[in-house]
């Protein structure tokens, strides 16, 4: 068994300490908050401090850092499935219950009954969820391919729509700031495409004169691009970085504790 | 005249709806041709991937999903193309949980079935989505058998030829991520600020305003803004490597090229709707009627 | 192939049912959206079980579990952020939610510092070596990170100073904002393209037979 530094280090702190942990928390809860608090903070300051403290402890090839990058990536996988159980039950409650609405409710769960198993079918028969050794999709890249990809492709394109409606009937130049937006949209909008080419494309005595124009508006629209806009996004990158990295401490040091359900005073 | 007005302010949503649906068919069925013309950003990232020499490897990261495959989808197909050309290696992840790794093995399957000469495990490799994007990046920097065990197929990377001489992501010339959203940020942030490997993103047009700011900065090399910037670079693999110009000319396949038609029509459309608009807000403020809710 | 045919008719039908919203919302809209939601959710499942516990945490234990002991810790940390749906044992969940959430704020931390702000920062500092056309765009940048920045301190009421520089500030947003929308437009537009290109070239182009 391989016992380097990191491994047991990571293993003392946060699986050792978490089951003492546990066992206290039964008799008092008083602490079933601070010590979770207190092991966020070492998993918290391992990825900053291995930035900044070249020991092989902390950063080298069996030091604690790459080690808990590694646990991590196993973690987040069991985290993105978190909110799977909410849905079955809230679903299944509707659908027991026969609410408003139940039909629905179904389609959604049968959606992922399916899906999930043509997935667990795949790993447990090593076929993969791509394609097979002939070539042909599996039954979940089959399901991928038409019914999530379509799906999702038309949903998120509803919105061109909405947002043709709006240019027509709520984009109003009321005053200064509304005017400089409307303009720099337009600007950009016809110098990303050969606008003025589509317009000229019927009268050939205009086209070099529209092509010319049409590089004119191509080469303002990065200019607005590089120098307004690249400021403006610069100035919003420091103000919310900052911002960031300073909630970024509060959460680690256990001042916010939100995030695990608990108030200030908590 | 100010009727006129009133009444396309009190028009029905679902007018401009099927107008707007039209303005989009109409290219398609009908192609137009329309040129396409290339910025500096594009043609940065193009030229850095034409100055890589055979037997590099670049890292194209699949950071998309269905919600942006028509920006994205060209992108990432283009620059595999370039790469197989010049027989610089690729190596394929997906990182973006919703709909990357499928996109993902649709475009190799369909890239690397134009190139017959393409050994898998020689010439590319699929390694596969990974859930934690930001613990994979950092595990990347120290090995990335640490992060990526297997290949999408469950083989070991000791296994595969190619993977041999890539230790860990400084082995690597390029980082291109076709991206929405922020794992095409993180690149930059986290793995070009911390470990310095050059990047190159091809971000929706959506999130393409904000990466100005660090094309800026020099934190990119270079940058394919949404499908514009997926058309210009087609354009310039075309004008480069006449070969692939197959590839763009049928109407069947869908490419970044054929759909500049489209967003040509769209743009006169919503810039003429903002226009007319504006005026029927100032006639109808004149003459005091209400404007129609949006 | 007849699963071939199958396929394109039920993205097609979906790819109909879910524009038929742009009318009014209606049962095919509303089926086509539970069946997104529930097949997106599927979809974690498949793509998480193979491609992430299944290469580095089955696999690495099966294979050599003396050099990989230790991921039984973050494979049991993942079975204890479920506990929280035990409403008696919720509160043992916040081990596991603490390292999630600590670890990836920590890495979020030097990302934002070392990849945000120091080089955005860097690239606002202006050389003054030389007076020629460079330079004078970098001036008009660095104005615009300045007073952009002006605008956002909202820790202090502005005053008589403060006040024209943060309206300079709102200008230069007012200019991203609008970039940024032009920038949308093509965005949602393109998904459009690709919907519509689709149900054309690969839809209804052959049910009619016609090539092009």
């Amino acid at each position: 068994m391989n016992f380097d530094f990191g491994r047991v280090a990571l293993v003392l702190v946060l699986a050792v300490v978490p089951i003492i942990g546990i066992a206290l928390g039964m008799r008092a809860p008083a602490l079933r908050s601070r010590i979770p608090i207190l092991i966020g903070i070492f998993a918290g300051l391992i990825p900053i401090f291995s930035l900044y403290i070249p020991k092989q402890f902390l950063s080298g090839p069996t030091g604690m850092s790459p080690r808990l990058d590694q646990w991590l990536i196993i973690l987040a996988g069991f985290a993105l499935l978190l909110g799977i159980v909410n849905v079955v039950q809230n679903n299944s409650r509707k659908i027991s219950r026969r609410e408003k609405g139940w039909f629905f409710a179904a389609v959604l769960l049968i959606g992922l009954l399916v899906t999930s198993a043509f997935g667990i079918w795949g790993w447990w028969t090593k076929m993969g969820i791509g394609f097979m050794p002939d070539g042909s999709p599996t039954p979940f890249k089959w399901v991928e391919d038409r019914f999530f990809q379509p799906l999702q492709s038309t949903i998120f394109s509803l919105l061109a729509f909405f947002m043709a409606s709006a240019a027509f009937r709520a984009f109003r130049a009321r005053n200064t700031e509304a005017t400089i937006l409307l303009i720099a949209a337009g600007l950009v909008m016809a110098g990303r495409v050969p606008l003025l080419e589509f317009l000229a494309a019927p009268f050939p005595p205009l086209h070099p004169s529209a092509s010319a124009a049409s590089q004119f508006l191509g080469g303002l629209a990065e200019r607005i691009m590089d120098i307004p806009n690249g400021a403006a996004q610069s100035g919003i990158i420091i103000g919310a970085a900052l911002g960031a990295a300073s909630m970024a401490i509060r959460v680690i040091l256990g001042i916010e504790r939100g995030y695990l359900g608990l108030g200030q005073g908590e | 005249m100010k009727r006129i007005f009133t009444w396309l302010l009190k028009l029905d949503r679902r007018w401009i709806f099927l107008f707007v649906l039209f303005s989009v068919a109409t290219p398609i069925v009908f192609p137009i041709g329309l040129p396409v013309t290339t910025t500096d950003s594009t043609r940065r990232a193009f030229e850095y991937l034409e100055s890589l020499k055979p037997g590099d490897t670049i890292w194209l990261s699949f950071d998309y999903g269905p919600s942006s495959a028509p920006e994205n989808d060209p992108m990432a197909e283009a620059v595999m193309r370039q790469c197989f050309l010049k027989h610089v290696k690729v190596v394929v992840l997906a990182l973006y949980p919703l709909g990357g790794l499928g996109l993902a093995n649709t475009a190799v399957a369909k890239v690397t079935a134009e190139f017959p000469g393409l050994r898998y495990g020689e010439d590319y490799v699929n390694l596969g989505y990974k859930d934690g994007a930001a613990a994979v990046m950092r595990r990347l920097g120290e090995d990335i058998a640490g992060a990526f065990p297997t290949d999408v197929n469950g083989t070991p990377l000791s296994r595969i030829p190619m993977m041999r001489g890539v230790h860990d992501i400084r082995n690597v010339k390029l980082v291109f991520t076709a991206a929405t959203g922020v794992i095409g940020e993180w690149w930059i942030t986290q793995v070009h600020s911390q470990i310095g490997t050059p990047v190159v993103i091809g971000p929706t047009a959506v999130s393409a305003p904000k990466y100005y700011a660090y094309l800026n900065a020099g934190q990119l090399v270079g940058m394919l803004s949404g499908m514009k910037g997926a058309a210009e670079y087609e354009r310039l693999l075309r004008d480069t490597y006449p070969q692939m110009a197959r590839f763009y000319k049928s109407t069947r396949t869908f490419t970044a090229t054929k759909g500049m038609d489209g967003q040509t029509v769209i743009h006169t459309v919503m810039i003429a709707f903002i226009i007319l608009g504006n005026l029927a807000f100032l006639v109808t403020r004149e003459t005091g009627r209400p404007e129609a809710a949006a | 192939m007849i699963q071939d045919a199958l396929g394109i008719w039920i993205a097609a039908l979906l790819t109909l049912a879910a524009l038929s919203f742009l009318y009014k919302d209606n049962p095919f809209f509303r089926f086509a959206e539970s069946l997104f939601a529930g097949v997106s959710l599927g979809y974690y499942v498949g793509i998480v079980l193979n491609q992430t516990l299944e290469p580095n945490l089955f696999e690495p234990m099966r294979q050599d579990f003396g050099q990989n002991w230790d991921l039984l810790v973050p494979g049991l940390l993942g079975v204890m952020l479920y506990v929280r749906y035990v409403p008696k044992i919720a509160w043992v969940s916040r081990y596991a939610l603490s390292i999630y959430v600590t670890y990836y704020i920590g890495v979020e931390f030097t990302r934002r510092i070392h990849g945000e702000v120091l080089p955005q920062i860097g690239r606002a500092m202006l050389p003054l070596s030389r007076f020629d056309l460079p330079t004078l765009y970098s001036a008009v940048f660095v104005v615009g990170v300045f007073s952009v920045l002006i605008y956002f301190f909202f820790s202090r009421e502005q005053n008589a100073v403060t006040r024209p520089i943060a309206r300079l500030g709102v200008w230069f947003l007012m200019i991203s904002f609008g970039a940024a929308f032009g920038f949308t437009v093509m965005g949602r537009v393109a998904l459009l393209i690709g919907r519509l290109n689709f149900l054309l070239q690969a839809w209804l182009y052959p049910l009619f037979g016609i090539t092009s």
